[in-house]
């Protein structure tokens, strides 16, 4: 006998209500590890913004970074594995580690072909495959190490993933460049909405800070020059550009009712996706808001969302004045006239761009800004530009009381992603 | 979150840029006649290395594939590969110079790639360290491309040629990187997130350090003096992948619009399925459990039993490892059924192309539906008595065939599947349904 092809319609036909929650967060963040760390450093508005410690930086155009210092991986992962693995996995691995006591989750007692890992990474284990190729270059082809596909390839995080933790269900490694981390959650949430998997250990790892990533993005003009550690401003007049940060954010992304059998606690739910892209070059985030409106439109729609249920927008803030102009647009054309009135932030300001863990980073900061009732303030605009007509939180961290969240994350050559989380 | 329709996805335009041919016709032409796309390593001096071939893609010319004069000097390679095929992937559908704003406002790209533009991340590197003998150091006369970095670009620079606003990522999973893309498209069609979406993979890393990654793990044939003869899936003689760089894209599309336009169906796209291995970065176990697992979830989704399989292009990577845990997987899920299923390994003839592999054999998987031929798998001389299925060897063979499965396993454990249908064979099981 067979059936109608897609399986998965009809599953959405038997289940129309499967819902997404997220039940446990890991955060590994310049300013905070651990969620309460970063919790008590972002809502305080503590910058993790400092001169580069791991290289000398006398010959390179940047010289501050939101890097990861006083990092441990005792109790997470061995020596042996430590030293096959990139450090954007050491991230990824102790953000998980955190993230699953999290939510209480025992995955022994899972069915492992329902569990998933959907992690972003943009250069994935640059530091290890540089060193390798440098070695190769010095002494020849038998100087490289074994492990260096394995450690530098994207796919690592979340095949190390699988292996620790004997998880066998869908598991993706989407690239999306300084979205790519939001971008991870949405897929994930739609892969469990979709019933591809239960429980889905997601977000996004970036180590990227490297002299040979400094020397080429700040020649691209991606990340800023300079020695300033407060520089990074975005919708403020100065605004230049962004500081290149590293870490992980990672949820847990579980099916609502499974979530509820087990008494999971639940952070909140994912209630919106939303994709488009601004095709218009290879190259920062364009004037135009547009296709960032419809993408933020998609995410509300989605989720059923009234405007003034909205508590914050927690934005790209990309911190270039084309960049900026375009992101106030395409608020204004989502939210009209109560724009005005709708408090805009950009934690990471705190930390640094993280690239692709910076989108669940900013999860993980709306979650506990729901949890806390505060919005955690942008740091170093002191001079808000009046013309983008936006209620930037600054300062210190702003109390709220409404249910919803609403990410936006934009990459270089135009994606535009939006998120929805409300409180459940 | 919910899904709006329960629309069918049909495929109705095919994009390859090959080792043995550049676009469809020539590309479909060289697999029939099973010609081998490796030879050895021209475009660096490899003379160093234990393995000196690999799958090039000779007289790749990106301006009379429609790629801009910028787009010729601004792209690395991996994305010219990946922009040419989507153009020939329009055109191939008939879709490429009459887009209107509202259809690219509904068109997305999901692209998969595995090594991105290491090939230019390698010259650069040389060229800031003069060959690794010097420090770091900025020297403003060294070109950066400006895809450089930018891991999601094959996927970014389609939707900028084209100007297409709907969904655009690309994803990373190794050698299933083109298959999960075209899944992950498909899901987007879908659940309404698109209309019509360009998926597939692009690689291109033949370069020193992309070659000697998977050299140093042993993981490469290194049959130098043969290279049309080293890439040979299931034979006793297979001693490991060839690498091999390339592009596949396939245009997924509404069967509702793609009916509306009168478009040519090459297949329906029943079902996308994936997992992960949890058991080693590079391998799969012997039994090839997680296989196993796939192939039984496919068949279960797909409400259809293993004499509905009329054809499987597989992974077949040839390596020692792969192949035999392949081979057991099949038998395990399909029993007896397994010796009277067609298998071939497209692999054989053009080597491994990485994130691109899976969606090439995406399209061959395709228009073996379309056409009724099974491409075989070459070099097939001495048989491995661990591998006794039928594999089309050396000869293309015709063949009927309603349903179609090609899978592809991962570096990092990410196994994927696509099952794809006739579309006749569709409508009757619906109607039959109904």
């Amino acid at each position: 006998m067979h059936a109608i092809p897609s399986p998965a319609n009809q599953d959405s036909v038997n289940h129309p209500q499967r819902r997404v929650v997220i039940t446990g967060i890991g955060a590994v963040a310049p300013n905070g590890i651990g969620k309460e760390a970063y919790w008590k450093a972002t809502c305080k508005g503590v910058s993790g913004i400092k001169p580069v410690q791991r290289f000398s930086t006398a010959d390179l155009p940047v010289q501050v970074a939101g890097e990861i210092t006083d990092f441990s991986l005792d109790g997470v992962i061995d020596r042996k594995l430590a030293k096959r693995t990139d450090r954007v996995t050491h991230f990824a691995l102790v953000a998980i580690h955190e993230a699953l006591a999290d939510a209480k989750l025992v995955l022994q007692e899972e069915n492992p072909r329902r569990v998933g890992a959907v992690i972003a990474s943009t250069l994935g284990g640059v530091e290890y495959v540089l060193s390798e190729f440098a070695a190769m270059l010095r002494d020849g082809p038998r100087a490289m190490s074994a492990y260096t596909a394995i450690a530098w390839l994207q796919v690592a995080n979340v095949g190390q993933t699988s292996i620790r933790y004997g998880i066998q269900g869908y598991s993706k490694a989407p690239v999306n460049d300084l979205a790519g981390g939001l971008d991870a959650l949405g897929m994930a949430a739609g892969a469990i909405r979709r019933g591809a998997a239960e429980i889905i250990i997601t977000g996004g790892s970036e180590a990227m800070i490297h002299p040979f990533t400094f020397l080429v993005l700040a020649r691209k003009g991606h990340i800023m020059a300079g020695a300033d550690p407060n520089a990074y401003r975005p919708f403020d007049c100065r605004a230049a550009g962004l500081v290149m940060a590293e870490g992980a954010g990672i949820c847990i992304l579980e099916e609502y009712e499974h979530a509820r059998r087990r008494g999971a606690p639940i952070y909140g739910e994912i209630v919106g996706y939303g994709q488009t892209n601004d095709a218009h070059a290879l190259a920062s985030a364009p004037s135009d808001g547009k296709y960032y409106a419809r993408a933020l439109k998609q995410a509300l729609r989605e989720g059923n969302i009234r405007p003034d249920e909205v508590g914050y927008v927690s934005a790209d803030g990309r911190a270039l004045p084309g960049a900026d102009q375009g992101e106030a647009e395409a608020l204004r054309l989502t939210f009209g006239e109560r724009l005005a009135a709708l408090p805009v932030s950009i934690p990471r300001t705190a930390t640094g761009h993280s690239y692709a863990a910076a989108g669940a980073l900013d999860a993980i900061t709306a979650l506990l800004a729901l949890q806390h009732g505060c919005i955690p303030p942008t740091l170093n605009c002191e001079e808000l530009d009046p013309r983008y007509g936006l209620d930037v939180v600054r300062g210190e961290g702003r109390p709220f009381s409404r249910p919803v969240v609403l990410l936006g994350g934009r990459s270089t050559g135009g994606a535009n992603v939006a998120v929805a989380i409300r409180k459940i | 979150m919910a899904f709006p329709s329960t629309r069918r996805v049909v495929i109705t335009g095919l994009g390859v840029v090959a080792p043995n041919g550049i676009g469809k016709c020539a590309f479909w032409e060289a697999c029939l006649a099973g010609r081998s796309g490796i030879r050895h390593i021209t475009q660096f001096d490899a003379s160093f290395l234990s393995t000196r071939i690999a799958g090039e893609v000779p007289d790749f010319a990106p301006e009379a594939l429609g790629l801009t004069p910028e787009e010729c000097t601004q792209l690395d390679r991996n994305t010219q590969f990946a922009v040419a095929a989507a153009n020939l992937a329009l055109q191939d559908a008939c879709l490429s110079k009459n887009l209107t704003e509202e259809e690219r406002d509904q068109m997305g790209v999901y692209m998969g790639t595995a090594m991105a533009s290491n090939e230019e991340a390698e010259r650069v590197w040389k060229q800031l360290t003069a060959d690794g003998a010097q420090p770091l150091r900025d020297r403003d006369e060294v070109p950066i491309s400006s895809t450089f970095m930018l891991y999601h670009s094959p996927a970014a620079a389609i939707a900028i040629h084209h100007h297409l606003h709907g969904p655009c990522t690309a994803l990373s999973t190794g050698c299933s990187a083109g298959a999960d893309a075209i899944g992950q498209a498909f899901w987007a069609i879908q659940e309404g997130r698109a209309s019509r979406m360009l998926a597939g993979g692009s690689d291109s890393a033949i370069c020193s350090g992309g070659l000697n990654v998977f050299n140093v793990m042993g993981a490469m044939s290194t049959r130098n003096e043969a290279p049309e003869r080293a890439s040979r899936p299931y034979d006793a003689g297979r001693d490991g992948f060839v690498m091999a760089e390339g592009a596949g894209v396939l245009l997924l599309e509404d069967r509702n619009l793609a009916l509306a336009r009168g478009a040519h169906i090459y297949a329906e796209l029943l079902t996308f399925a994936s997992n992960i291995n949890a058991y080693h970065m590079t391998s799969l176990p012997k039994d090839g459990m997680p296989l196993q697992q796939l192939l039984l979830q496919v068949l279960e989704e797909a409400g259809i039993t293993p004499a509905d399989l009329d054809y499987i292009n597989s992974h077949g990577s040839s390596t020692p490892a792969n192949e035999p845990a392949e081979t057991t997987a099949y038998k395990a899920v399909f029993g007896e059924q397994a010796y009277h299923i067609p298998i071939s390994a497209t692999k054989s003839m053009i080597g491994h192309t990485q994130g691109a592999a899976s969606a090439i054999e995406a399209v061959v998987t395709a228009l073996a539906v379309d056409q009724q031929i099974l491409p075989p798998t070459i070099n097939q001389e001495e048989r491995d008595p661990q591998c006794d299925l039928d594999y089309v060897p050396n000869v293309a063979r015709r063949s009927s065939v309603q349903i179609a499965l090609t899978h592809s396993s991962g570096f990092g454990g990410v196994n994927s599947a696509l099952l794809l249908a006739k579309p006749e064979w569709v409508d009757a099981q619906l109607a039959g349904v109904r």
